[in-house]
């Protein structure tokens, strides 16, 4: 704890403000962010650097589209199509959807939750830092990776198996290069980032939350931040495992995959998607977080059926370990497993069909302001109904048969991880952006992003439907003319450069409110949680006094009081209860800037390169990264 | 009606749109691998499952999108609007969304269930054998019942899967190196290759004809081109071919 509380002299609130505020100040400029243990600014960190993944994953899907747009294209060839398509999965789910939810994590729990930091400060750097270095190390395979030339040679060097990497393709005799040791040795790395943060944010939620807020007035989005977490802290260690056993393979020659030698392709499936279906629910549940605080507040009436919401949630969470089989219908497990597996799926469509007809519900008989924030909202309710739905026809399990590894796959797929978690993202990123730059975004702007993303969005992933029932099949860098498959190519092409013009409209936007934005406020949309009753952007201590939680939405219920019809009537100030007395304050603890995390994060993927090219780098990454968990052990949480 | 001229300029882009779509759509529906033409009888009866599945999701989207359209419109803030009653919820309204779905998805279910059992019946003995060899990047079909047998014993082995029409083949699948998945859309859904394991499915060809085959699961920087030809022809055509494949591979 801070020195004044330990050595037991009451401060004065003006006093420990004041000596907070120094603290966070002691460094200054590019190092300030470097050595920042603040939960705001390591959110922001993990979006801009997601953001900037992002581009890089779209700029991927682009010259997929543009290869695909005609029979035969020309573009890019075989080899470099493979690398193009598996970067861009695995991008956009480890680099640009997890990373982008660890953001409003980081930004949101603590200031949802009344506290003023998650519980482990620097714990919560080394995440961000090993997700930065994981990412950059994987990214890192396609001018590296690959022996035969360079990228500037048009040898891409990435991994080249798909996202979900089947064995044996990724064994050492179908995948020489180093591709292949990029992604998996990258995705172990990332898997540390994923699961510091995950119990970081279990503890935080269960230990910090602020007095009064029991878990029943906890928001919404911090109910699915504990739900992912849990998911998170579960899932990891089996695709962890599963990366292992391939590296061993590859390495050491091991024979976990190798048919050969007696090893099974299907221990791969079963490990991936054990881990991959609750992947799934990780990616959409914290959108179905931030949808659920956006439509209340902008409809102005309090979430229908809050505890059904909740619970269909963690059901979500709880079934999504059992149904992963159903991305393996077409592998033979027989009829009594896909008829198993087939009526799970079914079955976790319940709980998903329970939140929209909330969301819906919520927003009826609303007041509702139709901004771009809600309206990605909005988006997120019609669009996930379409992957939901979609996702109802797979599990019609005779007829998946057909459509598994087609583009009605891709298409599904899509409806949910950009019509429902990226939409979801976005409406949040317009919702909260003025607490954090105290600046407003461009509505005007805004809503162009929207409706070209809404259109282009459609035109892209709809096609993609009939593509599949016309019996386009994933993954195929070119496809003969006659086929039926070219006009919709086209139009799914046209509708991907729809989305990046949208994209562009929200760069813009961002600089242009950071710049000319309209000044926020503290409580610019007259907000139901706790983050809206402290200023923008906050102060690094967040509260300046913890505050005392009565109720569910309890800023609201501190602006509204509601007369016997249930219409809220506008409280006069300090009308609802009055303000506990304050005591002499306990002194604001913050804890100090640190260097450690970083360092002991970037001794990874040292690690990683040494397991490629030369193990002497394994022994010096494991000293930085030892040398950086000691040094942090040593130094003192705060001066 | 002041203003009659807007609904007829809206129904002329709809039908526009939809001729536009109609139109491609025509001109796909014969195409080498569309699902929604089958040409065998598992593929019929995956094509009737997808319908199936089809009409309730559709409509069940179309009252979802039209519900939000009416709420969002209906209720948009207006310049002074009160705020709303405060509604927390109605666990009626819950308990009636819980199980309407289930009861729905419990009709999917029964179908569903009794489609897998009926795909995934075994091979019989009176079906016609075929072994798939699916390796990177090619295709080979043996055909292992004796009477096809040469006079070394070993299989008569095609690169283009001939079969005959109305009758029932066994195919069991085989890959020598990594996952393949063999697949004719027009004749039955997929199923993966895989080495080590011995898959085996189960279809047939209701009408003469030439379909396309090709591999669903990417399996290298072949894949996009492992493709195959299915011949289906009538019972005398295929032994026709047979016999005279069988004198050119002798040995």
């Amino acid at each position: 704890m801070a020195g004044a509380a330990l050595a037991g002299r009451p401060v004065s609130m003006v006093e420990a403000v004041r000596r907070a505020r120094q603290a966070a100040a002691s460094y200054r400029g590019i190092w300030s962010w470097v050595a920042t243990v603040d939960h705001k600014r390591i959110g922001m960190l993990y979006a801009v650097t997601a953001f900037t993944f992002f581009l890089i994953g779209g700029i991927e899907a682009l010259i997929i589209r543009l290869q695909l747009a005609q029979p035969a294209g020309g573009l890019v060839d075989s080899d470099q199509y493979s690398r193009l398509f598996t970067m861009h999965g695995t991008t956009m789910v480890f680099l640009v959807v997890m990373p982008l939810s660890a953001a409003f994590f980081n930004l949101l729990i603590p200031l949802m939750i009344g506290a003023r930091d998650v519980a482990f400060p620097r714990l919560n750097a080394f995440s961000y830092w090993v997700f930065l270095f994981g990412g950059l190390f994987m990214t890192a395979s396609f001018f590296t990776g690959n022996p035969a030339g360079g990228f500037f040679q048009g040898k891409l060097g990435a991994p080249d198996a798909g996202w979900f990497g089947y064995a044996p393709l990724t064994l050492t005799k179908f995948s020489a290069g180093h591709g292949i040791d990029y992604w998996a040795l990258g995705l172990i790395i990332l898997g540390v980032s994923s699961m510091a943060g995950g119990f970081n944010f279990i503890v935080t939620i269960i230990n910090m939350r602020a007095p009064g807020m029991t878990l029943f007035r906890m928001p919404v989005f911090v109910w699915m931040t504990l739900v992912t977490s849990f998911l998170i802290v579960l899932a990891m260690p089996i695709i962890t495992v599963a990366l292992f056993q391939l590296m061993f393979d590859r390495t050491f020659g091991a024979n976990f995959f190798n048919v050969a030698e007696g090893g099974t392709p299907l221990l791969w499936q079963h490990m991936f998607w054990l881990f991959g279906h609750p992947e799934v629910y990780i990616l959409v549940l914290p959108a179905m977080g931030i949808v659920s605080e956006v439509l209340p507040t902008f409809s102005r009436k309090p979430l229908f059926g809050y505890p059904f919401v909740v619970f269909s949630g963690t059901a979500i969470a709880f079934m999504s370990w059992g149904v992963w089989a159903h991305h393996m219908y077409t592998t033979g497990l027989g009829s009594v497993a896909n008829a198993a597996f087939g009526v799970s799926t079914i079955l976790i469509a319940v709980p998903t069909g329970v939140k929209i007809f909330n969301w819906m519900a919520t927003l009826y008989g609303g007041s509702i302001k139709l901004n771009t924030s809600l309206l990605f909202a909005v988006g997120f309710i019609a669009m996930f109904t379409v992957g939901g739905l979609t996702g109802v026809t797979h599990s019609i399990v005779p007829s998946d048969y057909q459509q598994q590894d087609t583009y009605y796959i891709v298409a599904h797929f899509h409806q949910v991880l950009v019509g429902g978690a990226l939409f979801g993202l976005f409406a949040g990123i317009y919702y909260w952006f003025p607490k954090f730059s105290g600046k407003l975004l461009n509505e005007k702007l805004g809503q162009a992003h929207f409706w070209l993303m809404m259109i282009g969005f459609n035109v892209t992933f709809q096609p993609m439907m009939i593509l599949g029932l016309l019996g386009m099949p994933r993954r195929i860098q070119s496809y003969p003319d006659g086929m039926g498959w070219g006009l919709w190519n086209m139009v799914a092409t046209v509708g991907a450069l729809a989305i990046a013009v949208s994209i562009m409209v929200f760069m813009v936007n961002i600089v242009y409110s950071m710049i000319r934005g309209e000044k926020a406020g503290a409580d610019p949309w007259d907000g139901r949680t706790l983050e809206w009753t402290i200023p923008s952007p906050p102060p690094a201590y967040n509260f300046a006094e913890i505050p005392q939680v009565r109720a569910l939405d309890d800023f609201w219920h501190r602006k509204y009081a509601e007369n016997e019809s249930g219409v809220p009537v506008p409280v006069v100030a300090g009308g609802a209860y009055a303000e506990e007395p304050h005591g002499d304050g306990h002194g604001i603890h913050l804890p100090s800037p640190s260097f450690m995390p970083l360092i002991a994060a970037f001794g990874l993927p040292i690690i990683g390169f040494g397991f490629i090219y030369d193990y002497a780098l394994v022994a010096a990454g494991a000293m930085i990264t030892l040398f950086g968990l000691y040094a942090w052990a040593l130094e003192p949480a705060s001066e | 009606m002041t203003a009659p001229r807007f609904p007829f300029r809206l129904l002329a882009l709809a039908t526009l749109l939809l001729s536009v779509l109609v139109f491609s759509g025509c001109g796909a529906f014969d195409s080498a691998q569309n699902t929604f033409s089958p040409k065998g009888d598992v593929a019929a009866l995956q094509r009737d499952m997808f319908v199936l599945v089809l009409i309730p999701a559709t409509i069940i989207c179309v009252l979802v999108f039209a519900a939000l359209l009416y709420i969002v419109v209906r209720y948009r803030q207006r310049e002074g609007d009160p705020l709303p009653k405060q509604i927390h919820g109605n666990d009626r309204l819950e308990v009636a969304w819980t199980i309407l779905p289930i009861m729905l998805l419990v009709g999917l279910a029964v179908p569903t269930v009794q489609g897998i059992i009926e795909l995934g019946q075994a091979p019989k003995a009176s079906d016609l054998h075929v072994t798939v060899v699916a390796s990177q990047w090619q295709w080979s079909f043996q055909y292992t019942d004796p009477e096809y047998a040469l006079a070394d014993g070993s299989p008569l082995i095609s690169k283009e899967l001939h079969m005959p029409v109305g009758r029932k083949v066994g195919f069991l699948l085989q890959s020598p190196d990594v996952i393949h998945s063999f697949w004719v859309p027009r004749l039955a859904g997929k199923l993966d290759v895989i080495p080590g394991r011995n898959n085996q499915l189960r279809f047939d060809a209701q009408e003469p004809g030439t379909y396309s085959g090709q591999c669903a699961e990417f399996c290298g920087i072949g894949h996009p081109a492992m493709r195959f030809t299915v011949i289906a022809q009538t019972e005398d055509d295929f032994q026709a071919w047979a016999l005279e494949e069988m004198n050119a591979q002798a040995p």
